[in-house]
């Protein structure tokens, strides 16, 4: 059985910089906001540690967190969720192969956006390794 | 493992070190200043690691030292804007320290000499 790492929070409505950055971060972390309402990772030292100082920062920007483990005790919720991540992850990488198609592609830049979206694949999306070989053998001719 | 070299190098010498295996615990004031963790003086502050804090809170004003809290700042949290290409590698060698290493106290030996090793590398660099 899979572990997740849970994260749910309210920070003030304003100044709503704190909000976006708070939110911001989530989603460099790659975390699903799920039923509107908790923010889900697989639960790594790595994800629950980024949690729990996220947590802390949302305490000084005078809001409100809760840092959960968790397991699934639904079958099939696993698998759901982890669909979901690699979906997304795939859904990420997909647009970098696309962009690197283009004439004239910018291939720093999408270097650049592979680190992070491979940084976030916690579930290694196949897609990742052939961006990365396409990345490495694409001409800018 | 770069705070502990930060405070050992530039505030105590004769720091020790001791780590907490649960985090959700409350520290134990008599066993020395807690740091590292969420709610004490020395921890993460405004999206920052503690490296940084520890850097502001003793106004250590070396440059080098302010590299390094980004290049921490970088390997340790989410940062929106990346900059620092060393950060990521220092993250993975920290990482692979503590796998290979015995105990906590050769883990730290060695997180020592990677960190002594970047702040003479970007020193000369500089």
């Amino acid at each position: 059985m899979r572990h997740w790492v849970l994260l749910h929070y309210r920070v003030p409505p304003t100044p709503s910089a704190g909000r976006v950055a708070v939110w911001r971060k989530l989603k460099q972390l790659g975390a699903l906001l799920v039923h509107d309402s908790v923010w889900v990772l697989p639960d790594t030292p790595w994800t629950t540690e980024q949690l729990q100082w996220l947590a802390a920062e949302i305490a000084e920007r005078h809001g409100d967190a809760f840092v959960w483990q968790a397991q699934g005790m639904m079958p099939g919720q696993d698998a759901a969720l982890q669909g979901r991540f690699l979906a997304a992850s795939e859904e990420e990488y997909r647009a970098i192969g696309q962009d690197l198609h283009q004439d004239g592609a910018d291939r720093m830049a999408l270097a650049k956006r592979y680190q992070q979206a491979h940084r976030r694949d916690y579930f290694g999306c196949p897609l990742g390794p052939q961006i990365y070989e396409a990345l490495i053998r694409a001409k800018e001719d | 493992m770069a705070s502990a070299w930060l405070i050992t190098r530039f505030i105590d010498p004769q720091a020790a070190f001791a780590f907490i295996p649960d985090p959700s615990s409350a520290p134990n004031p008599a066993l020395g200043e807690p740091f590292d963790m969420a709610g004490v003086r020395l921890t993460h502050r405004h999206g920052h690691c503690t490296f940084h804090t520890i850097v502001e809170e003793y106004a250590l004003d070396d440059p080098i030292l302010h590299r390094i809290a980004r290049i921490v700042d970088e390997a340790d949290t989410i940062q929106e804007a990346p900059v620092e290409p060393a950060a990521i590698g220092v993250d993975w060698i920290c990482r692979g320290l503590r796998m290979i290493c015995q105990d906590d106290a050769e883990a730290l030996q060695h997180g020592y000499r990677l960190f002594e090793s970047l702040y003479t590398y970007l020193q000369s660099e500089a």
